[in-house]
Protein backbone atom coordinates (compact mmCIF):
# COMPACT_ATOMS: atom_id res chain seq x y z
CA UNK A 1 0.00 0.00 0.00
CA UNK A 2 1.40 3.36 -1.26
CA UNK A 3 0.67 6.06 1.62
CA UNK A 4 1.96 9.85 0.75
CA UNK A 5 2.29 11.90 3.82
CA UNK A 6 3.23 15.69 3.84
CA UNK A 7 5.44 17.16 7.04
CA UNK A 8 7.04 20.58 8.00
CA UNK A 9 10.49 20.23 8.05
CA UNK A 10 10.60 20.65 12.10
CA UNK A 11 12.44 18.13 14.60
CA UNK A 12 8.85 16.89 15.29
CA UNK A 13 8.62 15.15 12.25
CA UNK A 14 11.13 12.85 13.56
CA UNK A 15 8.14 10.09 14.07
CA UNK A 16 7.07 10.10 10.16
CA UNK A 17 10.98 10.62 8.72
CA UNK A 18 12.00 7.72 11.00
CA UNK A 19 9.02 5.73 9.86
CA UNK A 20 10.09 5.87 5.88
CA UNK A 21 13.88 5.87 6.32
CA UNK A 22 14.11 3.43 8.60
CA UNK A 23 12.00 0.38 7.27
CA UNK A 24 9.21 0.56 10.73
CA UNK A 25 6.30 1.50 7.52
CA UNK A 26 8.00 -1.24 5.33
CA UNK A 27 7.66 -3.91 7.66
CA UNK A 28 3.90 -2.96 7.54
CA UNK A 29 3.54 -3.51 3.74
CA UNK A 30 3.71 0.21 3.29
CA UNK A 31 5.43 2.15 0.60
CA UNK A 32 5.86 5.76 2.47
CA UNK A 33 6.26 8.37 0.46
CA UNK A 34 7.24 11.38 2.14
CA UNK A 35 6.42 14.77 0.78
CA UNK A 36 7.85 18.31 2.60
CA UNK A 37 5.40 21.18 2.77
CA UNK A 38 6.13 24.94 2.18
CA UNK A 39 3.69 25.89 4.21
CA UNK A 40 0.94 24.69 7.20
CA UNK A 41 -1.76 25.96 5.02
CA UNK A 42 -0.67 24.19 1.76
CA UNK A 43 -0.22 21.08 3.99
CA UNK A 44 -3.09 21.16 4.92
CA UNK A 45 -5.05 21.77 1.79
CA UNK A 46 -3.10 18.92 -0.07
CA UNK A 47 -4.39 16.63 2.65
CA UNK A 48 -8.01 17.96 3.11
CA UNK A 49 -8.67 17.53 -1.03
CA UNK A 50 -6.55 13.85 -1.32
CA UNK A 51 -3.61 14.90 -2.32
CA UNK A 52 -2.07 13.95 0.40
CA UNK A 53 -3.27 10.74 2.65
CA UNK A 54 -2.05 11.73 5.93
CA UNK A 55 -0.18 14.55 7.24
CA UNK A 56 2.66 15.62 10.61
CA UNK A 57 0.18 18.28 11.55
CA UNK A 58 -0.58 21.16 14.08
CA UNK A 59 -3.09 19.83 16.03
CA UNK A 60 -5.01 22.91 16.43
CA UNK A 61 -5.09 23.58 12.95
CA UNK A 62 -6.31 19.33 12.03
CA UNK A 63 -9.48 20.30 14.33
CA UNK A 64 -9.90 23.41 12.76
CA UNK A 65 -10.03 21.85 9.45
CA UNK A 66 -12.41 19.12 10.78
CA UNK A 67 -14.59 21.73 12.17
CA UNK A 68 -14.48 23.88 8.81
CA UNK A 69 -12.90 26.77 10.29
CA UNK A 70 -9.69 26.56 8.11
CA UNK A 71 -9.27 25.75 4.46
CA UNK A 72 -11.79 23.40 2.76
CA UNK A 73 -13.47 21.30 5.06
CA UNK A 74 -12.38 17.91 5.71
CA UNK A 75 -13.50 14.95 8.58
CA UNK A 76 -9.97 14.66 9.76
CA UNK A 77 -8.83 12.35 13.02
CA UNK A 78 -6.32 12.17 15.11
CA UNK A 79 -5.64 8.08 15.48
CA UNK A 80 -2.26 8.95 17.15
CA UNK A 81 -0.04 12.01 19.04
CA UNK A 82 3.19 12.22 17.50
CA UNK A 83 4.93 14.45 20.31
CA UNK A 84 4.04 16.82 23.26
CA UNK A 85 6.41 19.98 23.78
CA UNK A 86 8.84 21.19 21.63
CA UNK A 87 7.81 24.79 21.21
CA UNK A 88 9.94 28.04 22.59
CA UNK A 89 9.74 31.53 23.22
CA UNK A 90 12.64 33.56 22.09
CA UNK A 91 13.06 37.07 22.60
CA UNK A 92 15.71 39.38 20.59
CA UNK A 93 18.81 40.01 22.86
CA UNK A 94 17.69 44.18 22.89
CA UNK A 95 14.21 43.63 24.50
CA UNK A 96 15.60 40.99 26.76
CA UNK A 97 18.45 43.53 28.45
CA UNK A 98 15.34 45.86 28.44
CA UNK A 99 13.28 43.59 30.08
CA UNK A 100 15.87 42.79 33.06
CA UNK A 101 13.74 39.76 34.95
CA UNK A 102 14.58 39.85 38.32
CA UNK A 103 14.99 35.96 37.92
CA UNK A 104 14.99 33.29 35.60
CA UNK A 105 11.47 31.58 36.21
CA UNK A 106 8.36 31.72 33.92
CA UNK A 107 6.96 34.38 36.15
CA UNK A 108 9.67 36.70 36.65
CA UNK A 109 10.35 36.73 33.34
CA UNK A 110 6.31 36.88 31.58
CA UNK A 111 5.85 40.05 34.47
CA UNK A 112 9.27 42.14 32.89
CA UNK A 113 7.64 40.92 29.13
CA UNK A 114 4.37 42.00 30.39
CA UNK A 115 5.38 45.33 31.95
CA UNK A 116 7.95 46.24 29.05
CA UNK A 117 4.66 45.29 26.39
CA UNK A 118 2.63 47.32 28.43
CA UNK A 119 4.90 50.33 28.10
CA UNK A 120 5.69 49.96 24.17
CA UNK A 121 1.75 49.63 23.62
CA UNK A 122 1.59 52.94 25.45
CA UNK A 123 4.10 54.81 23.34
CA UNK A 124 2.43 53.41 20.32
CA UNK A 125 5.17 51.07 19.59
CA UNK A 126 3.88 47.81 20.19
CA UNK A 127 6.07 44.37 19.88
CA UNK A 128 5.39 42.37 17.23
CA UNK A 129 5.58 38.85 18.55
CA UNK A 130 5.55 35.66 15.39
CA UNK A 131 3.68 32.71 15.48
CA UNK A 132 3.42 30.13 12.90
CA UNK A 133 -0.07 30.13 12.29
CA UNK A 134 -3.46 31.39 13.67
CA UNK A 135 -4.66 27.46 14.23
CA UNK A 136 -1.36 26.54 16.59
CA UNK A 137 -0.12 25.79 20.18
CA UNK A 138 2.21 28.24 19.53
CA UNK A 139 -0.70 31.38 19.76
CA UNK A 140 -1.99 29.60 22.93
CA UNK A 141 1.23 29.70 24.49
CA UNK A 142 2.39 33.19 23.22
CA UNK A 143 -1.47 34.09 25.27
CA UNK A 144 -0.97 32.27 28.33
CA UNK A 145 2.49 33.62 28.72
CA UNK A 146 1.13 37.08 28.45
CA UNK A 147 -1.55 36.49 30.86
CA UNK A 148 1.07 35.48 33.04
CA UNK A 149 2.49 38.77 32.77
CA UNK A 150 -0.22 40.24 33.33
CA UNK A 151 -1.67 41.81 29.94
CA UNK A 152 -4.03 40.82 27.24
CA UNK A 153 -1.89 39.76 24.27
CA UNK A 154 -4.37 40.92 21.47
CA UNK A 155 -4.35 44.10 22.64
CA UNK A 156 -1.20 44.94 23.83
CA UNK A 157 1.12 42.92 21.21
CA UNK A 158 1.48 43.25 17.69
CA UNK A 159 1.02 39.10 16.47
CA UNK A 160 2.64 37.95 13.24
CA UNK A 161 3.22 34.88 11.57
CA UNK A 162 6.52 34.45 10.61
CA UNK A 163 7.24 30.98 8.80
CA UNK A 164 9.99 29.05 11.14
CA UNK A 165 12.82 29.35 8.66
CA UNK A 166 11.90 33.02 8.44
CA UNK A 167 12.11 33.58 12.06
CA UNK A 168 15.71 34.17 12.76
CA UNK A 169 16.04 36.46 9.50
CA UNK A 170 13.28 38.35 10.72
CA UNK A 171 14.82 38.76 14.15
CA UNK A 172 17.97 39.89 12.48
CA UNK A 173 16.18 42.99 10.68
CA UNK A 174 14.04 43.51 13.66
CA UNK A 175 11.12 43.15 11.80
CA UNK A 176 10.14 40.91 14.78
CA UNK A 177 10.86 41.04 18.71
CA UNK A 178 10.28 37.94 19.71
CA UNK A 179 8.60 34.22 18.61
CA UNK A 180 7.32 31.61 19.68
CA UNK A 181 8.46 28.59 17.08
CA UNK A 182 9.17 24.78 17.53
CA UNK A 183 12.86 23.33 17.61
CA UNK A 184 15.75 23.99 16.83
CA UNK A 185 14.57 27.89 15.33
CA UNK A 186 15.14 29.34 19.15
CA UNK A 187 18.21 27.05 19.23
CA UNK A 188 19.47 28.68 15.77
CA UNK A 189 18.46 31.93 17.00
CA UNK A 190 20.54 31.74 19.97
CA UNK A 191 23.37 30.44 18.43
CA UNK A 192 23.35 33.03 15.79
CA UNK A 193 24.03 35.42 18.90
CA UNK A 194 20.42 37.32 18.21
CA UNK A 195 18.12 35.67 20.75
CA UNK A 196 17.48 34.36 24.37
CA UNK A 197 15.35 31.59 24.89
CA UNK A 198 13.04 33.20 27.18
CA UNK A 199 10.49 30.30 28.34
CA UNK A 200 9.96 26.65 27.20
CA UNK A 201 6.80 25.78 26.27
CA UNK A 202 6.18 22.62 28.49
CA UNK A 203 7.04 25.32 31.45
CA UNK A 204 4.17 27.26 30.39
CA UNK A 205 1.84 24.12 29.44
CA UNK A 206 3.21 21.07 30.71
CA UNK A 207 2.67 18.10 28.36
CA UNK A 208 1.28 20.76 25.61
CA UNK A 209 -0.19 18.88 22.93
CA UNK A 210 1.45 19.76 19.50
CA UNK A 211 1.86 17.81 16.37
CA UNK A 212 -0.58 14.73 15.22
CA UNK A 213 -0.60 12.26 12.83
CA UNK A 214 -3.86 13.76 10.67
CA UNK A 215 -6.00 11.40 8.62
CA UNK A 216 -9.51 11.46 6.84
CA UNK A 217 -11.65 9.63 9.09
CA UNK A 218 -13.01 7.42 6.20
CA UNK A 219 -9.55 6.16 5.86
CA UNK A 220 -8.85 5.94 9.40
CA UNK A 221 -9.17 2.11 9.65
CA UNK A 222 -7.61 1.34 6.18
CA UNK A 223 -4.33 3.24 7.17
CA UNK A 224 -4.22 1.69 10.83
CA UNK A 225 -0.47 -0.46 9.63
CA UNK A 226 0.13 3.15 8.72
CA UNK A 227 -0.25 4.51 12.38
CA UNK A 228 1.32 1.03 13.63
CA UNK A 229 4.41 1.89 11.74
CA UNK A 230 4.48 5.60 12.97
CA UNK A 231 3.64 4.19 16.21
CA UNK A 232 6.53 1.79 16.57
CA UNK A 233 9.33 4.57 14.95
CA UNK A 234 8.08 7.38 17.63
CA UNK A 235 9.12 4.54 20.28
CA UNK A 236 12.23 4.26 18.55
CA UNK A 237 12.71 8.27 18.71
CA UNK A 238 11.96 8.99 22.19
CA UNK A 239 14.62 6.00 23.00
CA UNK A 240 17.96 8.39 24.19
CA UNK A 241 20.16 5.38 22.68
CA UNK A 242 18.72 6.71 19.55
CA UNK A 243 19.65 10.25 19.76
CA UNK A 244 22.87 10.36 17.31
CA UNK A 245 21.37 8.33 14.60
CA UNK A 246 18.17 10.55 14.91
CA UNK A 247 19.68 14.14 14.70
CA UNK A 248 22.07 12.72 11.99
CA UNK A 249 18.65 11.52 10.33
CA UNK A 250 16.79 14.59 10.83
CA UNK A 251 19.50 17.16 9.67
CA UNK A 252 20.44 14.96 6.40
CA UNK A 253 16.20 14.57 5.63
CA UNK A 254 14.19 16.90 7.33
CA UNK A 255 15.85 20.29 5.16
CA UNK A 256 17.43 21.22 8.47
CA UNK A 257 21.24 21.56 7.21
CA UNK A 258 23.70 20.83 8.94
CA UNK A 259 22.11 21.58 12.52
CA UNK A 260 23.30 17.97 13.89
CA UNK A 261 24.45 19.57 17.42
CA UNK A 262 21.36 21.86 17.60
CA UNK A 263 19.05 19.28 16.47
CA UNK A 264 20.66 17.13 19.22
CA UNK A 265 20.31 19.71 21.42
CA UNK A 266 16.54 20.08 21.18
CA UNK A 267 16.07 15.91 21.35
CA UNK A 268 17.69 15.87 24.81
CA UNK A 269 16.54 18.80 26.25
CA UNK A 270 20.10 20.22 27.02
CA UNK A 271 19.37 24.06 25.83
CA UNK A 272 21.66 26.90 25.49
CA UNK A 273 19.72 29.81 26.55
CA UNK A 274 21.87 32.89 25.57
CA UNK A 275 24.78 34.21 24.10
CA UNK A 276 26.94 33.45 27.00
CA UNK A 277 26.44 30.04 26.88
CA UNK A 278 24.12 29.61 29.56
CA UNK A 279 22.24 25.91 29.86
CA UNK A 280 19.22 24.89 31.01
CA UNK A 281 18.23 21.38 30.98
CA UNK A 282 14.49 19.92 30.68
CA UNK A 283 14.16 16.49 29.64
CA UNK A 284 10.06 17.25 28.95
CA UNK A 285 11.13 20.21 26.39
CA UNK A 286 10.52 18.24 23.03
CA UNK A 287 8.66 14.01 24.31
CA UNK A 288 8.49 11.71 22.28
CA UNK A 289 8.08 8.08 22.46
CA UNK A 290 5.45 5.47 23.85
CA UNK A 291 3.66 7.76 26.81
CA UNK A 292 2.85 11.00 24.47
CA UNK A 293 1.31 8.74 21.51
CA UNK A 294 -1.81 8.16 22.84
CA UNK A 295 -4.82 10.92 21.73
CA UNK A 296 -5.92 11.84 25.27
CA UNK A 297 -9.55 13.31 25.94
CA UNK A 298 -8.25 16.52 28.11
CA UNK A 299 -5.87 17.56 25.30
CA UNK A 300 -9.16 17.79 22.85
CA UNK A 301 -10.89 19.54 25.84
CA UNK A 302 -7.82 21.99 26.18
CA UNK A 303 -7.66 22.35 22.37
CA UNK A 304 -11.29 23.34 22.38
CA UNK A 305 -11.02 26.39 25.24
CA UNK A 306 -7.90 27.20 23.52
CA UNK A 307 -9.62 27.62 20.20
CA UNK A 308 -12.73 29.79 22.58
CA UNK A 309 -10.42 31.92 24.66
CA UNK A 310 -8.61 33.12 21.29
CA UNK A 311 -11.85 33.87 20.35
CA UNK A 312 -11.36 30.82 17.06
CA UNK A 313 -15.18 29.30 18.53
CA UNK A 314 -17.80 30.98 19.92
CA UNK A 315 -18.96 27.43 21.49
CA UNK A 316 -16.05 25.82 24.07
CA UNK A 317 -18.34 23.19 25.01
CA UNK A 318 -19.75 22.36 21.24
CA UNK A 319 -15.83 22.40 19.99
CA UNK A 320 -14.88 20.12 22.89
CA UNK A 321 -17.75 17.92 21.60
CA UNK A 322 -16.25 17.89 18.07
CA UNK A 323 -12.39 17.47 19.46
CA UNK A 324 -12.99 14.39 21.14
CA UNK A 325 -13.98 12.70 18.08
CA UNK A 326 -11.47 14.21 16.40
CA UNK A 327 -8.94 12.42 18.62
CA UNK A 328 -9.76 8.89 17.90
CA UNK A 329 -7.75 6.66 20.48
CA UNK A 330 -9.41 4.05 18.89
CA UNK A 331 -6.60 2.50 16.82
CA UNK A 332 -4.12 3.19 18.96
CA UNK A 333 -2.45 0.25 20.55
CA UNK A 334 0.12 1.14 22.86
CA UNK B 1 -15.20 41.14 -18.52
CA UNK B 2 -14.29 44.51 -16.86
CA UNK B 3 -13.12 44.00 -13.04
CA UNK B 4 -11.70 47.75 -13.09
CA UNK B 5 -12.48 48.60 -9.74
CA UNK B 6 -10.36 45.05 -8.60
CA UNK B 7 -7.07 44.83 -7.20
CA UNK B 8 -5.13 41.73 -7.04
CA UNK B 9 -2.00 40.99 -5.59
CA UNK B 10 -0.29 38.35 -6.93
CA UNK B 11 2.39 36.83 -4.87
CA UNK B 12 4.58 33.83 -6.17
CA UNK B 13 8.27 32.45 -5.52
CA UNK B 14 8.50 32.39 -8.96
CA UNK B 15 9.35 35.40 -11.02
CA UNK B 16 8.47 34.72 -14.29
CA UNK B 17 5.23 32.69 -13.38
CA UNK B 18 3.97 35.61 -11.54
CA UNK B 19 4.88 38.05 -14.53
CA UNK B 20 2.40 36.09 -16.69
CA UNK B 21 -0.82 35.66 -14.44
CA UNK B 22 0.06 39.58 -14.04
CA UNK B 23 0.09 40.10 -17.79
CA UNK B 24 -3.02 37.66 -18.36
CA UNK B 25 -5.25 39.70 -15.46
CA UNK B 26 -4.15 42.98 -16.74
CA UNK B 27 -5.53 41.82 -20.25
CA UNK B 28 -8.81 40.64 -19.06
CA UNK B 29 -9.09 44.06 -17.53
CA UNK B 30 -8.52 44.06 -13.53
CA UNK B 31 -8.18 46.87 -12.69
CA UNK B 32 -4.92 46.96 -10.60
CA UNK B 33 -2.65 43.90 -10.52
CA UNK B 34 0.43 44.08 -8.17
CA UNK B 35 3.13 41.34 -7.75
CA UNK B 36 4.19 41.14 -3.90
CA UNK B 37 7.39 39.44 -3.60
CA UNK B 38 7.91 36.67 -0.90
CA UNK B 39 10.12 37.84 2.27
CA UNK B 40 10.44 40.02 5.20
CA UNK B 41 6.87 42.05 6.24
CA UNK B 42 4.45 40.65 3.86
CA UNK B 43 1.81 41.03 6.08
CA UNK B 44 2.11 44.50 5.81
CA UNK B 45 2.88 44.88 2.81
CA UNK B 46 0.12 43.20 1.11
CA UNK B 47 -2.12 45.02 3.88
CA UNK B 48 -0.84 48.08 2.41
CA UNK B 49 -2.38 47.91 -0.61
CA UNK B 50 -5.75 47.09 0.64
CA UNK B 51 -6.12 43.74 -2.26
CA UNK B 52 -9.89 42.44 -2.94
CA UNK B 53 -8.42 39.13 -3.76
CA UNK B 54 -4.72 37.44 -3.35
CA UNK B 55 -3.56 34.99 -5.26
CA UNK B 56 -0.75 33.03 -4.21
CA UNK B 57 1.29 29.64 -5.16
CA UNK B 58 0.77 27.04 -3.43
CA UNK B 59 4.99 26.83 -2.91
CA UNK B 60 5.05 30.11 -1.23
CA UNK B 61 5.91 30.11 1.90
CA UNK B 62 4.21 33.00 2.96
CA UNK B 63 0.59 31.24 2.80
CA UNK B 64 0.29 30.76 6.66
CA UNK B 65 1.12 34.90 6.90
CA UNK B 66 -1.71 35.41 5.01
CA UNK B 67 -4.33 32.93 7.26
CA UNK B 68 -3.10 35.28 9.61
CA UNK B 69 -4.88 38.14 8.16
CA UNK B 70 -8.14 36.18 8.16
CA UNK B 71 -10.74 36.91 10.35
CA UNK B 72 -9.53 34.61 12.89
CA UNK B 73 -7.37 37.49 14.55
CA UNK B 74 -8.88 40.62 15.83
CA UNK B 75 -6.31 43.18 14.96
CA UNK B 76 -6.75 42.61 11.16
CA UNK B 77 -9.11 45.81 10.10
CA UNK B 78 -9.83 44.35 6.71
CA UNK B 79 -9.78 40.79 6.83
CA UNK B 80 -9.45 38.10 4.16
CA UNK B 81 -10.34 34.29 3.67
CA UNK B 82 -9.29 31.44 1.94
CA UNK B 83 -11.54 31.06 -1.07
CA UNK B 84 -13.34 27.52 -0.84
CA UNK B 85 -16.05 27.07 -3.15
CA UNK B 86 -17.94 23.86 -1.79
CA UNK B 87 -20.00 23.74 -4.59
CA UNK B 88 -17.59 23.60 -6.74
CA UNK B 89 -15.26 21.30 -6.46
CA UNK B 90 -14.08 20.78 -10.22
CA UNK B 91 -12.89 24.06 -9.77
CA UNK B 92 -11.15 23.57 -6.66
CA UNK B 93 -9.21 20.58 -7.85
CA UNK B 94 -8.27 22.21 -10.92
CA UNK B 95 -6.65 25.39 -8.71
CA UNK B 96 -4.48 22.91 -6.33
CA UNK B 97 -3.50 21.20 -9.46
CA UNK B 98 -2.13 24.02 -10.78
CA UNK B 99 -1.16 25.16 -7.65
CA UNK B 100 -3.07 27.86 -6.61
CA UNK B 101 -4.67 29.44 -3.83
CA UNK B 102 -6.62 32.60 -3.61
CA UNK B 103 -7.86 34.99 -0.26
CA UNK B 104 -10.35 37.02 -0.62
CA UNK B 105 -11.96 39.90 1.56
CA UNK B 106 -15.26 39.41 3.02
CA UNK B 107 -18.58 40.02 0.65
CA UNK B 108 -16.68 39.62 -2.58
CA UNK B 109 -18.92 37.78 -5.28
CA UNK B 110 -18.06 34.57 -5.49
CA UNK B 111 -18.40 34.84 -9.79
CA UNK B 112 -15.74 37.95 -9.64
CA UNK B 113 -13.21 35.41 -7.63
CA UNK B 114 -14.14 32.83 -9.99
CA UNK B 115 -12.77 34.73 -13.13
CA UNK B 116 -9.80 35.30 -11.51
CA UNK B 117 -9.31 31.70 -10.59
CA UNK B 118 -9.85 30.56 -14.07
CA UNK B 119 -7.24 33.23 -15.57
CA UNK B 120 -5.34 32.03 -12.95
CA UNK B 121 -5.65 28.28 -13.97
CA UNK B 122 -4.91 29.13 -17.38
CA UNK B 123 -2.00 31.16 -16.88
CA UNK B 124 -0.39 28.29 -14.73
CA UNK B 125 -1.18 25.44 -16.63
CA UNK B 126 0.06 26.90 -19.87
CA UNK B 127 3.68 28.13 -17.79
CA UNK B 128 3.92 24.26 -16.06
CA UNK B 129 3.44 23.47 -20.17
CA UNK B 130 6.35 25.75 -21.87
CA UNK B 131 8.19 24.21 -18.67
CA UNK B 132 7.56 21.03 -19.29
CA UNK B 133 8.25 21.58 -22.91
CA UNK B 134 11.90 23.73 -22.33
CA UNK B 135 13.15 20.44 -20.36
CA UNK B 136 12.11 18.31 -23.43
CA UNK B 137 14.37 20.44 -26.03
CA UNK B 138 17.18 20.31 -23.15
CA UNK B 139 17.55 16.80 -23.05
CA UNK B 140 16.61 16.27 -26.91
CA UNK B 141 19.85 18.70 -27.24
CA UNK B 142 21.78 16.79 -24.78
CA UNK B 143 20.97 13.64 -26.66
CA UNK B 144 21.94 14.89 -30.11
CA UNK B 145 25.26 15.73 -28.51
CA UNK B 146 25.78 12.05 -27.20
CA UNK B 147 25.42 10.68 -30.30
CA UNK B 148 27.30 12.83 -32.26
CA UNK B 149 29.93 11.69 -30.08
CA UNK B 150 29.36 8.61 -30.72
CA UNK B 151 29.45 8.89 -34.49
CA UNK B 152 32.97 10.35 -33.84
CA UNK B 153 33.99 7.57 -32.27
CA UNK B 154 32.69 5.17 -35.02
CA UNK B 155 33.87 7.05 -37.71
CA UNK B 156 37.61 7.48 -36.30
CA UNK B 157 37.71 3.88 -35.17
CA UNK B 158 36.38 2.52 -38.16
CA UNK B 159 36.52 4.70 -40.98
CA UNK B 160 33.29 5.35 -41.67
CA UNK B 161 31.83 8.71 -43.37
CA UNK B 162 29.16 10.24 -40.79
CA UNK B 163 26.33 9.09 -42.64
CA UNK B 164 27.72 5.60 -42.65
CA UNK B 165 28.22 5.89 -37.99
CA UNK B 166 24.80 6.94 -38.09
CA UNK B 167 23.36 3.99 -40.73
CA UNK B 168 25.37 1.76 -37.95
CA UNK B 169 23.84 2.93 -34.86
CA UNK B 170 20.46 2.81 -36.13
CA UNK B 171 20.86 -0.86 -37.68
CA UNK B 172 22.22 -1.67 -34.22
CA UNK B 173 19.04 0.02 -32.43
CA UNK B 174 16.84 -2.23 -34.52
CA UNK B 175 18.72 -4.92 -34.27
CA UNK B 176 18.68 -4.71 -30.46
CA UNK B 177 15.13 -3.22 -30.61
CA UNK B 178 16.62 -0.32 -28.59
CA UNK B 179 16.53 3.49 -29.19
CA UNK B 180 19.61 5.10 -31.06
CA UNK B 181 20.40 7.17 -27.56
CA UNK B 182 21.01 4.18 -25.93
CA UNK B 183 22.93 2.80 -28.00
CA UNK B 184 25.26 5.88 -28.62
CA UNK B 185 25.38 5.69 -24.99
CA UNK B 186 26.61 2.67 -24.72
CA UNK B 187 29.17 3.68 -27.42
CA UNK B 188 30.54 6.48 -25.76
CA UNK B 189 30.29 4.75 -21.91
CA UNK B 190 32.80 2.07 -23.66
CA UNK B 191 35.04 3.89 -25.09
CA UNK B 192 35.51 5.97 -22.17
CA UNK B 193 36.28 3.30 -20.04
CA UNK B 194 38.41 1.60 -22.72
CA UNK B 195 40.16 4.78 -23.78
Amino acid sequence: MRVDLGYVPLTDAAPVLAAAELDFARDEGIELVLHPEPSWATLRDRLALGYLDAAHMLAPLALATRLGLSGPQADLVAPMALNLNGNAITLSLPLWEAMAPEADNLDAVASAFGRLALARAREGRPLSIATVHPFSCHSYQLRIFAERGGIDLERTVRIVVVPPPQTVDALSRGEIDGFCVGAPWNSIAVAAGLGRIAALGCEIVPDCPEKVLAVHAGQAEALAPLVHAVTRAGIWCGDPANVGELAGLLSEKSGLGRETDLIRRSLTGHLVVDAAGTRRTDPDYLRLGADVQAPRPEHALWLARQMAASGQVSDAGQTAGAARVFYRPILHKA
Amino acid sequence: MTETSLTVAVIDPSRVRAAILEEGLRAAGIGTVVVVADGPDLQARVAALEPDVVVVHLESPSRDILEQMSGISRQVERPVAMFVDRSDSTMMQAAVDAGISAYVVDGLKTERIKSILDIAILRFNAFARLQRELLEAKSELADRKVIDRAKGILMGRKGLSEDEAYKLLRKQAMNEKRKIIDIARAIVTAADLLG
